[in-house]
């Protein structure tokens, strides 16, 4: 679509990592589907649960650890998704980039914020402005 | 580059009877399926699992306020708490609920078929009938029995 197609040892270069974007799409869906399942249960365990509940459940490593998984592995699946989703809707190769761009940036905000939460209350850290200037 | 010529569109084979000249200056048929397709759930569920991605962007940022408000404290999270109880709040629960189901069951649909089973006529219908619909029963069950053991109330 952009350009002319760029070759490697005669092989499009396209060629070389499309195979390797789709596999890693299945892996993480495959990786998704019973984290999808284990947080369908803790939404279940913990839906209008009191504020100390909830920090115990966070205070079990294997909680928190499966809670940072699902969060990286959820940002680096929707990042690879959306990029398809704009590949075919968005016709112009500047616009796809910059609205790739963009929502990657985003994504990377909301997994850092995500871990950056998951591991404070795991560590039972001190309520959040502590630490932060306050 | 140089254009190719136009070539006219090749009769024999054709059944649409109309012809569209290509970017590439060809002249071709129309592609039958633009007239010959018809609904069929298959269809349905692919695109639904696009419209759950997108969803479960937008329900993400929800899950991360929820994060954010236990790290900010007891008031925080009471406050958040309380959006989630308002009637408003329940409703992107359960929207929330709805979106996660269908990620789940039309994923494991993807997954099937992407590694070639389940492709037959009959069974990609039915996991597609699943994708697409159970989500709703199931969505709702899980509201349903939060609400009879007392967990959340109006």
């Amino acid at each position: 679509m952009s350009g002319a197609a760029k070759f490697k040892n005669n092989v499009k270069i396209s060629e070389r990592h499309g195979a390797g974007e789709w596999a890693a799409e299945r892996v993480l869906l495959v990786i998704l589907l019973p984290l999808g399942l284990w947080v369908a249960s803790t939404g279940f365990t913990l839906a209008g649960a009191a504020y100390k509940v909830v920090l115990d459940w966070f205070a079990s490593p294997l909680n928190a650890g499966l809670l940072a998984v699902t969060a990286v592995v959820f940002f680096c699946y929707v990042s690879l998704a959306w990029k398809v989703i704009l590949e075919d809707y968005v016709p112009q190769p500047g616009a796809r980039k910059a609205l790739l761009g963009l929502l990657n940036l985003v994504f990377l905000v909301l997994a850092a914020a995500s871990v950056f939460f998951i591991v404070r209350l795991a560590l039972g850290s001190a309520p959040l402005p502590a630490g932060l200037g306050a | 580059m140089t254009q190719p010529s136009p070539t006219p569109g090749v009769a024999s084979g054709d059944r649409t009877g109309r012809f569209v000249t290509q970017p590439n200056g060809h002249v071709t048929p129309l592609s039958p399926h633009m007239d010959i397709w018809r609904w069929h759930v298959t269809m349905a569920a692919s695109i639904l699992f696009r419209a759950t991605i997108i969803a479960a962007t937008v329900g993400v940022l929800f899950v991360t306020a929820w994060l954010g408000a236990l790290a900010c404290g007891p008031e925080a999270y009471e406050t958040a708490l309380a959006l989630a109880g308002s009637p408003l709040g329940l409703f992107v629960g359960f929207g929330l609920t709805a979106v996660l189901f269908s990620f789940i069951l039309n994923g494991a649909r993807h997954t099937i078929n992407d590694t070639g089973n389940g492709l037959t006529i009959k069974t990609s219908t039915t996991l597609s009938n699943i994708a697409v619909w159970a989500p709703v029963p199931l969505a709702v069950l899980f509201w349903v029995v939060l609400f009879a053991v007392g967990r959340v109330s109006l």
